[in-house]
């Protein structure tokens, strides 16, 4: 098993910048990754995608019902249900993990995603003893990114 | 021209439904959604469609496997891979087996509809 490197991580920064980019025409804010242990920034709703073959862990996106709410508007789309907010962060997760690809390689399977509202802040089954942690601002809202990837072969 | 769209995702059905439906855009006739590959084959043989954007990532049946079915069913439908899984090899296994044009999540409404636009035209 072995860590990411910045360069790993640097691709997910990469993904989650270029989908508020490409999705809004406006560009988010996207922090400085830094490592925690527990006490994630868990939001309203949470998409997470499990990554298996030469990898391990899951990839998390959460974010506040009302960003979720303003990006759907921003997207012309008229259902704001719960059910459409999971929808959202779920695709947005599986974006970021879809696009990561382009670097990591087939290898790095990813699954369908989980969508969960009101996740606690401690992961369980954690891949990592220090996950990764991304913060993106968009507008005045405030969304994570957490990277519990490592890599096993 | 009868387009099918098959997405695991709502937002993006949806989403996909409304970019098409422009009535500036060519007249192509939506005949329905699926959210995972059986449900699109099922909906594929009752309507017919010339026209397919289909995920990969879904439940029950992926893109692929659907990919294949669908062509088996049908060599001249055109399918479009609408994916965020941007790897080389998966590409090349969608382009092997059937598909016709591949599109990367995330997309603007330009790049969708150019997209489609050059599968009709071939």
């Amino acid at each position: 098993m072995s860590d990411l490197s910045e360069k790993d991580i640097e691709i997910f920064i990469e993904a989650i910048g270029g989908y508020f980019k490409q999705i809004t025409k406006e560009a988010a804010s996207v922090g400085v990754a830094y490592l925690a242990k527990n006490a994630f920034p868990m939001n309203d709703y949470t998409g997470m995608i499990k990554v298996s073959a030469d990898y391990e862990g899951t990839l998390y996106f959460s974010a506040p019902s009302a960003m979720l709410r303003h990006l759907l508007t921003v997207m012309k789309e008229p259902n704001q249900s719960d059910e459409n907010l999971l929808d959202a962060v779920g695709e947005i997760a599986n974006t970021i993990s879809g696009n990561a690809r382009k670097y990591f390689g087939e290898n790095m399977v990813i699954s369908i995603p989980e969508k969960i509202a009101h996740l606690p802040e401690n992961l369980d089954h954690q891949a990592r003893p220090y996950a990764y942690v991304i913060i993106i601002k968009w507008k005045h809202y405030s969304a994570s990114l957490i990277v519990d990837i490592s890599r096993i072969r | 021209m009868k387009l099918m769209i098959v997405d695991d995702s709502n937002i993006i059905r949806s989403r996909i439904s409304r970019i098409m439906a422009d009535p500036k855009l060519p007249l192509i006739e939506i005949i329905g959604t699926a959210a995972n590959g059986t449900d699109a084959f099922a909906l594929f043989t009752q309507e017919r469609p010339e026209l397919v954007t289909m995920d990969l990532t879904m439940p029950e049946m992926d893109g692929v496997e659907c990919t294949t079915l669908l062509v088996e069913f049908n060599p001249d439908v055109k399918i479009l891979i609408v994916s965020a899984l941007s790897d080389k090899a998966t590409a090349i296994e969608a382009l092997k087996n059937g598909a016709s044009g591949f599109l990367y999540k995330p997309f603007t409404d330009e790049e969708l509809v150019n997209a489609l636009l050059e599968l009709i035209k071939e």
